[in-house]
C-alpha cells in the first residue's frame, strides 16, 4: 500500500488538513490557527487521524503551506535586524540599499548598510575584484554590533553567484552562527528588487527558525515521523531546512495551493480558478498544472521585489459583500461584513443586506433563516446577481491570455454566489472538497528547480544556451528532492537585451518533478 | 523656480515621465530611487524657467545611455556622476550654469534632476523632445542646430571617452558601440549650448508638465474622481495650445512583442464591446509610433500616443501591454517644435518606415 500524504494549510484564521492516498481524499478537517502554530496543527492532525482511523506510522510525507511569514512581514512582527553588505563599488552608490523602504520597516530592520568594492558586468567579467580587506572590517563591525542576520548582494549575481559565495565564506570566518542570505539565491535580474527580497528574507530568519521548529515539534507530538515539506510560492515543495533558510519562498503559497488544489480536484491543466471568500475573490490562472506567475514587480508590505509570485487578481467581492440601493443603482461593496457575516447577515438575524442573503433569497443556498429575506423584491435579486456575475466575468476575462473560452473552477465558501453560466467560461466547475482546496494543493505538491540568468548566445549558440539552461534547471530540481526520471521542463522564457546589440539573452527555465520519497 | 522637495513630487514626475514616454523611454525607477536618496540626504533639485537663465549661461545635457536591464543591476553612482560633472567643466573649459534633460519621456528625465540636486546646479524646465524617441539626432537640439558633440561618456571605473563626430546620426552609432565596450551602461554630457540657444531650441516647461500629469492622476485617484477628466482638462489647457483626446476605450485583444536589432517592435490590437468590426491597432517601435482605427490613421509620430490603464489612468509602457488589459488611448499633439518640417524630416512617420506623411492628431480625430 502506498503511503498516505498529509496536507496542511496554516492560514491566518484557519488551519486546514487533508489526508490523501494516491488521488483519493481520505479525510479533511478545518481547525483554528493558534498563536504558537503547533497547537492548531496538532488539533487538525489529531482530528484527521481520529476520523479516518489512520495510524501516524501510515503517513509517508507531510506537506505544509503557511502564510505565517508573509503575515509577520505585513504586520511588522517578529522581524530581525539585518546587516546588508552590497558588493558593487564603484557602481551603484547613488542608490544604496533600502532607499524606498517604508520608515516603519527601516526602523525595525535597521540601517546597517555596508558598501564594498567588487562586482560583475552582464557578461560575467569582473569590473572590480572583491575587496577582501574591506569585508574583513565589515564582518568585524557586524560582530561588534551583535547582529544575527546578514544579507550579501552583488552586481549581476545571477551571472556570477561565486562573488557572493566568496564573500559569505569570509563573513562566516568571523560570524560562524549568523543567518546569511545571498541575493542570487532569492531572485533574478534587477539588483534593487532582488536585494529587497534578500533583506525581507534576512528579517524573517529568526521567525522562520521558530515556526519551523514548532511545526517539526508538533508532528513529533502526534508521533508522525515522516519527512516534512513546506510549499513555496510556485506550488512546489522545499524541505523544512530550506524553508527555514528561505522563508521568502513561502510567502504566497496560500493562493498557489488553492489553484493547484482546484487543478487536482477537477483534473484540469488549464483553467481560471476563482477562490471566493468572505471579503474578496482571488482569481488566478492555472497553466500546465501550475499558477501563472506575474511578469511585473510585486510589492510585499510596501517593498518592491521581483521574485516569483502567482498572478492573482483580487476583487472586492465575497459572501459578506454589502449590497446597497442608491439613486444611481445597485452597488456591491466594496466593503464586506467579513467574518461577522454570521451575526450581521440578514439570514442570520442581522440587518445588513449581503450577497449571501441575495444568494439565499434566489434559492442558490440554504443558510440561516430564508424567511427573513423572502421580502426582497425580484428586481433587486436579479440586479445583484447580474452585477456580481458581471464582476466575476470581467475579472476572469482580465486573467485570460486570449479570448478563447476556458474552464472556470470555483473554490471557497463564497462560491454559492455563482448560479449562472459565466461568460467566457467553457464550463464552470464546483468540485467536492473545494473548501479545503489549499490543503489539497499542499498535499499534491511537486518539487522544482529554476534558472534565471544571462547566457552568451554568441558563444553557445541559441540551442546550446537553451540546453545548458534546461540542464541546470533539471539538476536544481533533482537537488531539491525530485526523482530524476520524473523531472520535466515546464517553462522556458527567453528575453533578449534591448537598446544594445549583444549576443546575450536572459533565459528563465523551470523544471518540475515528483518528490523522490513519496 | 521651484524645488523638488518631497517623495510625492518625485513620484508625480516619474509617472508623468512614463506618460510622456509614449510607450518607451525606459523605466524611470532607478533614477527615481537616486533622486529619493538625494532627498534623504537633504538635497533638493532646483528647477528653473529658461527665462531665468542668462543668454550667455553655459548649459549641457546629462544623460545615461545603455541597456535597461544593465541599468537595473549597475544602478547609478553618485561619486561617478560628480566626477562626470567636474570633468565636463574641465573638458569644455567653462563652469556649467545649468543642466537640461535630453528626453523627458522615461529614464533620462530624472537623471539630470538628480545630478542637479547632487551638484547644487539648477535644471532647466524643459528637454529636447517633449516625449521619448530612440535616437540622439531626434532631439530638437540636433534639429535646430546644436550639435551633440564634442561630448564625452564615462563609466564608474574611471574610463572617459570623448567624441567629436561630424553629425548626430553618426554620433549615436559611434557612442553606442563605445557604450557596448564599456559594459552597456554609461553616462555622458552632450549638447553644449548657451542660455540663449537653450531658450530657442529646447521644448520648454516639460518637467513641470510631467509633474502636473503625475499630480493630476494621483489626486483624482485620492479623491475617487475620474482621472481622465482632470488629465484631459490639463492637457488641453488653452495656455499651451496643445490638443488631447481619448482616441479609444477598450480591451487589448492581441499583442505581439519582438526584439530585432536591439529594438523593441510590436503591435497591440484593442477591441471594444460594440462589436468585432471595430479594431484599434497601435504599432510599437520602442515607442507607440502610429495608431489606426479600422485601418485609418488617427495619430502618428511625432504626436504622442499614450496607453493608460482604463481604471487607474496608470500610463503603460509598450513592454507592459498584455492581453485582456482594459485601456484608454490618448492622442496628444506633440510640442510645436516637433511638428515643423525640419523636425518631421528627422522624426516624422517616414523615419520609422511608415508610408505616410504626418497629419496632426486634431485633424485626424
Amino acid at each position: 500500500m502506498s503511503k498516505i500524504r498529509l496536507g496542511i494549510d496554516v492560514g491566518g484564521t484557519n488551519t486546514d488538513g487533508v489526508l490523501m492516498s494516491g488521488n483519493k481524499v481520505l479525510a479533511s478537517k478545518k481547525s483554528f490557527t493558534t498563536a504558537d502554530i503547533g497547537g492548531g496543527v496538532i488539533s487538525a492532525v489529531t482530528g484527521l487521524l481520529e476520523s479516518s482511523r489512520i495510524q501516524p506510522s501510515d503517513i509517508g510525507s507531510v506537506m505544509i503551506g503557511t502564510t505565517q511569514f508573509v503575515n509577520a512581514f505585513l504586520q511588522r512582527k517578529h522581524l530581525s535586524e539585518v546587516a546588508v553588505i552590497r558588493i558593487s563599488l564603484p557602481k551603484s552608490d547613488g542608490v544604496p540599499p533600502m532607499v524606498a523602504w517604508p520608515d516603519d520597516l527601516r526602523s525595525i530592520i535597521g540601517s546597517n548598510i555596508y558598501m564594498v568594492r567588487g562586482g560583475s558586468f552582464f557578461h560575467g567579467v569582473e569590473y572590480a575584484p572583491l575587496d577582501v580587506d574591506e569585508l574583513d572590517k565589515v564582518a568585524r563591525d557586524i560582530r561588534q554590533k551583535g547582529l544575527t542576520s546578514v544579507v550579501i548582494t552583488s552586481n549581476f549575481a545571477p551571472v556570477r553567484p561565486d562573488i557572493e559565495e566568496r564573500a559569505a565564506v569570509i563573513v562566516r570566518k568571523y560570524l560562524p552562527d549568523v543567518d546569511i542570505t545571498l541575493s542570487y539565491q532569492v531572485g533574478g535580474l534587477g539588483l534593487v528588487d532582488r536585494e529587497n527580497a534578500a533583506i525581507i528574507n534576512g528579517a524573517l530568519a529568526q521567525l522562520s527558525r521558530k515556526v519551523v521548529t514548532s511545526l517539526v515539534a508538533a508532528f513529533e507530538n502526534v508521533r508522525i515521523k515522516a519527512p516534512i515539506y513546506i510549499s513555496q510560492n510556485d506550488g512546489t515543495l522545499i524541505t523544512t531546512g530550506h524553508a527555514q533558510r528561505f522563508p521568502i519562498f513561502t510567502c504566497s503559497a496560500g493562493p498557489t495551493n488553492s489553484i493547484r488544489g482546484a487543478a487536482f480536484l477537477t483534473g484540469l491543466q488549464e483553467a481560471v480558478v476563482a477562490d471566493i471568500g468572505g471579503t474578496t475573490t482571488d482569481i488566478g490562472f492555472l497553466l500546465r498544472g501550475f499558477p501563472r506567475e506575474t511578469a511585473t514587480a510585486n510589492y510585499i508590505g510596501g517593498v518592491r521585489t521581483n521574485f516569483r509570485m502567482p498572478d492573482v487578481l483580487s476583487i472586492a467581492l465575497g459572501g459578506g459583500t454589502i449590497v446597497r440601493e442608491t439613486p444611481k443603482g445597485i452597488t456591491l461593496g466594496p466593503d464586506s461584513v467579513g467574518y461577522q457575516l454570521q451575526d450581521k447577515g440578514m439570514v442570520f438575524g442581522g440587518d445588513v443586506l449581503t450577497t449571501t442573503d441575495i444568494a439565499v433569497r434566489a434559492g442558490q443556498a440554504l443558510l440561516g433563516d430564508p424567511a427573513r429575506v423572502s421580502g426582497i423584491p425580484d428586481a433587486l435579486v436579479n440586479g445583484v446577481l447580474n452585477a456580481l456575475h458581471k464582476k466575476i466575468e470581467d475579472a476572469i476575462d482580465q486573467m485570460k491570455t486570449n479570448s478563447r473560452p476556458v474552464p472556470v473552477v470555483l473554490v471557497g465558501g463564497g462560491s454559492i454566489l455563482v448560479s449562472r453560466p459565466l461568460q467566457g467560461a467553457s464550463r464552470v466547475y464546483q468540485p467536492e472538497h473545494a473548501e479545503v482546496a489549499n490543503a489539497i494543493g499542499a498535499a499534491i505538491a511537486l518539487v522544482s528547480g529554476r534558472v534565471d540568468r544571462l547566457f552568451d548566445v554568441g558563444t553557445l549558440g541559441r540551442e546550446g544556451a537553451l540546453a545548458q539552461a534546461k540542464d541546470e534547471a533539471v539538476k536544481a530540481a533533482i537537488g531539491a528532492g525530485a526523482s530524476p526520471e520524473s523531472v520535466e521542463i515546464v517553462d522556458v522564457i527567453e528575453l533578449p537585451m534591448t537598446h544594445m546589440k549583444t549576443g546575450t539573452v536572459q533565459i528563465k527555465v523551470r523544471a518540475v518533478g515528483n518528490l523522490a520519497v513519496a | 523656480m521651484f524645488t523638488i522637495d518631497s517623495v510625492q513630487k518625485i513620484q508625480d514626475m516619474a509617472r508623468g515621465a512614463v506618460f510622456l514616454g509614449a510607450g518607451g523611454g525606459g523605466d524611470p525607477y532607478v533614477g527615481e530611487l537616486f533622486l529619493r536618496q538625494q532627498l534623504t540626504e537633504g538635497r533638493h533639485a532646483k528647477i528653473i524657467d529658461a527665462t531665468e537663465l542668462a543668454d550667455d549661461a553655459f548649459v549641457v545635457v546629462m544623460a545615461g545611455m545603455g541597456a535597461p536591464n544593465v541599468l537595473v543591476e549597475h544602478l547609478v553612482s553618485k561619486v561617478a556622476l560628480m566626477r562626470l560633472f567636474e570633468h565636463a567643466e574641465k573638458y569644455y573649459g567653462r563652469k556649467v550654469d545649468a543642466l537640461i534633460s535630453g528626453e523627458i519621456g522615461g529614464a533620462n528625465s530624472v537623471f539630470p534632476v538628480a545630478l542637479g540636486a547632487q551638484m547644487g546646479v539648477p535644471v532647466i524646465d524643459g528637454d529636447g523632445m517633449g516625449r521619448a524617441f530612440p535616437r540622439i539626432e531626434m532631439t530638437t537640439f540636433s534639429i535646430f542646430g546644436v550639435k551633440a558633440t564634442p561630448a564625452f561618456v564615462m563609466d564608474e571605473s574611471g574610463n572617459f571617452v570623448s567624441f567629436d563626430i561630424i553629425n548626430d546620426h553618426l554620433a549615436e552609432d559611434v557612442m553606442r558601440s563605445v557604450c557596448a565596450a564599456l559594459g552597456s551602461m554609461v553616462y555622458g554630457i552632450f549638447f553644449q549650448m548657451t542660455g540663449a540657444q537653450a531658450k530657442k531650441v529646447a521644448v520648454l516647461g516639460t518637467i513641470s508638465q510631467s509633474m502636473e500629469i503625475g499630480r493630476t492622476i494621483r489626486e483624482a485617484r485620492d479623491h475617487c474622481d475620474d482621472p481622465f477628466e482632470g488629465l484631459l482638462k490639463y492637457l488641453n489647457d488653452p495656455g499651451t495650445g496643445r490638443y488631447a483626446r481619448v482616441l479609444y476605450d477598450g480591451k487589448i485583444v492581441d499583442v505581439t512583442h519582438e526584439i530585432r536589432d536591439g529594438w523593441h517592435w510590436g503591435k497591440a490590437t484593442i477591441g471594444n464591446s460594440t462589436g468585432e468590426d471595430d479594431r484599434f491597432v497601435i504599432e510599437i517601435q520602442n515607442e507607440y509610433i502610429v495608431a489606426r482605427r479600422n485601418g485609418r490613421t488617427v495619430a502618428v509620430v511625432p504626436d504622442l500616443i499614450i496607453v493608460l490603464d482604463a481604471e487607474t489612468a496608470e500610463p503603460l509602457t509598450a513592454e507592459m501591454l498584455i492581453y485582456g488589459q482594459r485601456v484608454r488611448v490618448i492622442g496628444y499633439s506633440a510640442a510645436d517644435k516637433l511638428r515643423l518640417p525640419e523636425s518631421l524630416a528627422v522624426c516624422g512617420p517616414r523615419m520609422f518606415g511608415l508610408n505616410e506623411d504626418f497629419v496632426p492628431v486634431e485633424q485626424l480625430v
